[in-house]
């Protein structure tokens, strides 16, 4: 299948003269869960405003449904459905009235309108609440509203600038479904931003992780977690100015394929770490370094993003890693 | 295209209506200050009658069409507030995903201040006629005194669209307007003839628009509508439309784009 979403070079200045997006290149095949992951102030949002119109590029090559962003945006608007971060509904309206208004607008009328509201309803389980003001909504309640009002003109392609930021592990999770089944069951195209690596994890075939206006990093998940080269050994020391040394040290045990320093201690990458946890722990208690914590994981793509830039995504309370604390 | 123009304002129409219906009280708040102006100072100067014309009708006659013209002042930053808060929620921005037409999101809000002041003025004009108005000009009359009023809440909502797109505050407009209003509907012939005023108050009544627009809609009210008055009055506000309309399209557009 072909690419429904190319872009070479897409450079995005601000009138200030900051470079929120800074010469990226990515496709997007038709039918693909695809994801930009990366922590606030990424440049995310920024490029999903571009890709939809809103925003003007200051550079590069983007084709949206084969339309060029620059000639063709109203085209563009007929394919795609656009989910933002911040809810936009009206509350003084019901939901049906929501979005019935956004039909309209998408210039849908009479039974068509109707039965389509009607399946979408159904789809975001709001059936029982379509007739009380939106104001009256929770906020899980809310953007399951926005997204059935994203899909009204049954677009081809969907922007989803991070669905699920704010919302309780419910509501998440009932997203992430109604999200996995449209793009299996329909074979609706997404595109989707998000700063939690769960979210990215679990949906996403293909993602790029993007910091600072650059992609650091493509690939599926797998491939990404596999490119970290191991096992995360995650150790912190009990006087962390003891770092550089550890690292010294720690390169030299046979089995680790690379030690980076952390916060508070460092981080080794490891085949199999399990089986040279012991060596470690000799190795640095021999050297006089004492261990305040240790863990040994599977890759995250937090580790993906720690490797490239030597920080952790921010703001993540999902990414707290299935840890198994050995000892002290 | 032209045909989505209609179909997209009626949907807003649509839209603004049912907030309307379900926030009455927004309704309520903006009729507040004409029928109390129009009760309070029919009732408190009676008196002041006696210093008019003979012919006049006292003071009540005199007053309720300026008090009718003031719906178009109350109605004139809805526009621009709710402009502002479609901008800060992101409901602007949702609206130019579509594939609806960009002058309707313009029109539908202008089009929707046009009609509620005229509402406000229908209620303003029946509590005028129990207190004793006549409307010797009759439903014609009436009619062109509507349209009157809804082409100067035209002229001076562009002021606020374009305070609303500019600096998406709702603050900011209401505070313009309260700043406005006292010293535009008092240094005018709205409430009271301006040959009671010292003459520098004549002199900037003189240039008020408010004075041209009550002065068209009085004799619109109680007949003997001269050609000049209506005409500077027409030209007046027809040329503050052209620029007040000029500005908020160009900041409208950019907003757009």
């Amino acid at each position: 299948m072909g690419d429904i979403i190319s872009a070479e070079n897409l450079v995005i200045v601000y009138r200030d003269g900051t470079r929120a997006v800074d010469g990226i290149s990515f496709n997007v095949q038709e039918g693909d869960f695809f994801g930009f992951l990366g922590p606030n102030g990424a440049g995310k949002s920024t490029t999903i405003k571009v890709l939809t119109t809103l925003l003007r590029k200051t550079g590069g090559k983007v084709t949206v449904a084969g339309f060029d962003l620059d000639e063709s945006p109203g085209e563009i608007r007929k394919t795609i459905g656009v989910l933002s971060q911040e809810t936009s509904l009206d509350v003084d309206l019901t939901g049906r009235e929501n979005l019935r208004l956004q039909g309209r607008l998408q210039q849908m009328h009479g039974r068509e309108l109707d039965d389509r509201i009607d399946e979408l309803l159904k789809l975001v389980q709001l059936e029982d609440v379509a007739r009380k003001p939106v104001g009256r909504y929770s906020g899980g309640m809310r953007k399951r509203l926005d997204l059935a009002s994203a899909l009204i003109h049954r677009p081809k392609l969907l922007f989803l600038d991070e669905p699920t930021t704010g919302l309780d592990t419910q509501s998440r999770t009932a997203i992430w479904e109604y999200l996995e089944g449209l793009n299996k069951s329909e074979g609706l195209t997404i595109f989707l931003t998000t700063q939690y690596l769960e979210e990215a994890d679990r949906l996403c075939h293909k993602l790029s992780v993007i910091d600072r206006g650059k992609l650091i990093a493509s690939g599926s998940p797998m491939e990404l977690k596999e490119a970290v080269g191991g096992d995360t050994v995650t150790l912190v020391l009990s006087d962390s100015s003891m770092k550089s040394r550890a690292k010294e040290i720690l390169k030299d045990v046979p089995g680790v394929v690379e030690v980076i320093e952390s916060d508070g201690g460092v981080i080794a990458y490891a085949k199999n770490a399990g089986q040279i946890i012991a060596g470690i722990v000799t190795t640095l208690d021999r050297s006089g370094i004492q261990l305040s914590f240790l863990s040994v994981s599977s890759p995250s793509l937090d580790d993906v993003f720690l490797r490239e830039t030597g920080r952790r995504i921010r703001s993540d309370e999902l990414s707290r890693r299935e840890t198994e604390p050995f000892l002290m | 295209m032209r045909l989505a123009l209609i179909y997209d304002t009626m949907s807003l129409l649509e839209r603004y209506f049912t907030k309307l219906v379900r926030n009455p009280t927004l309704l309520a708040t903006n009729l507040v200050t004409p029928l109390l102006f129009l009760v309070l100072f029919s009732q408190l100067l009676t008196k002041f009658g006696e210093f008019l014309p003979a012919t006049s009708g006292g003071y009540l006659a005199y007053l309720a069409p300026g008090v009718i013209m003031l719906n178009a002042m109350i109605g004139a930053p809805q526009g621009g507030v709710s402009m502002a808060n479609d901008l800060n929620s992101g409901f602007l921005s949702k609206m130019l995903l579509t594939q609806m037409s960009r002058p309707a999101i313009l029109l539908g809000r202008l089009v929707t201040d046009m009609l509620v002041v005229v509402v406000q003025s229908v209620i303003t004009i029946v509590l005028a006629i129990l207190l004793g108005v006549q409307f010797s000009t009759g439903l014609p009359g009436i009619f062109l005194v509507l349209v009157t009023v809804a082409f100067f809440e035209f002229a001076l909502s562009g002021i606020f669209l374009t305070v609303g797109i500019r600096t998406r505050k709702t603050e900011t407009i209401s505070a313009i307007s309260g700043v406005l209003f006292f010293p535009l509907i008092f240094i005018s012939s709205a409430m009271f003839p301006v040959s009671f005023f010292p003459s520098w108050a004549q002199t900037i009544s003189s240039y008020n628009p408010v004075s041209y627009a009550s002065d068209v809609t009085r004799d619109l009210v109680g007949g003997g509508l001269t050609l000049s008055t209506f005409v500077s009055a027409y030209v007046l506000i027809g040329a503050i439309a052209l620029v007040t309309f000029a500005i908020t399209l160009y900041q409208f557009r950019k907003v757009v784009s």
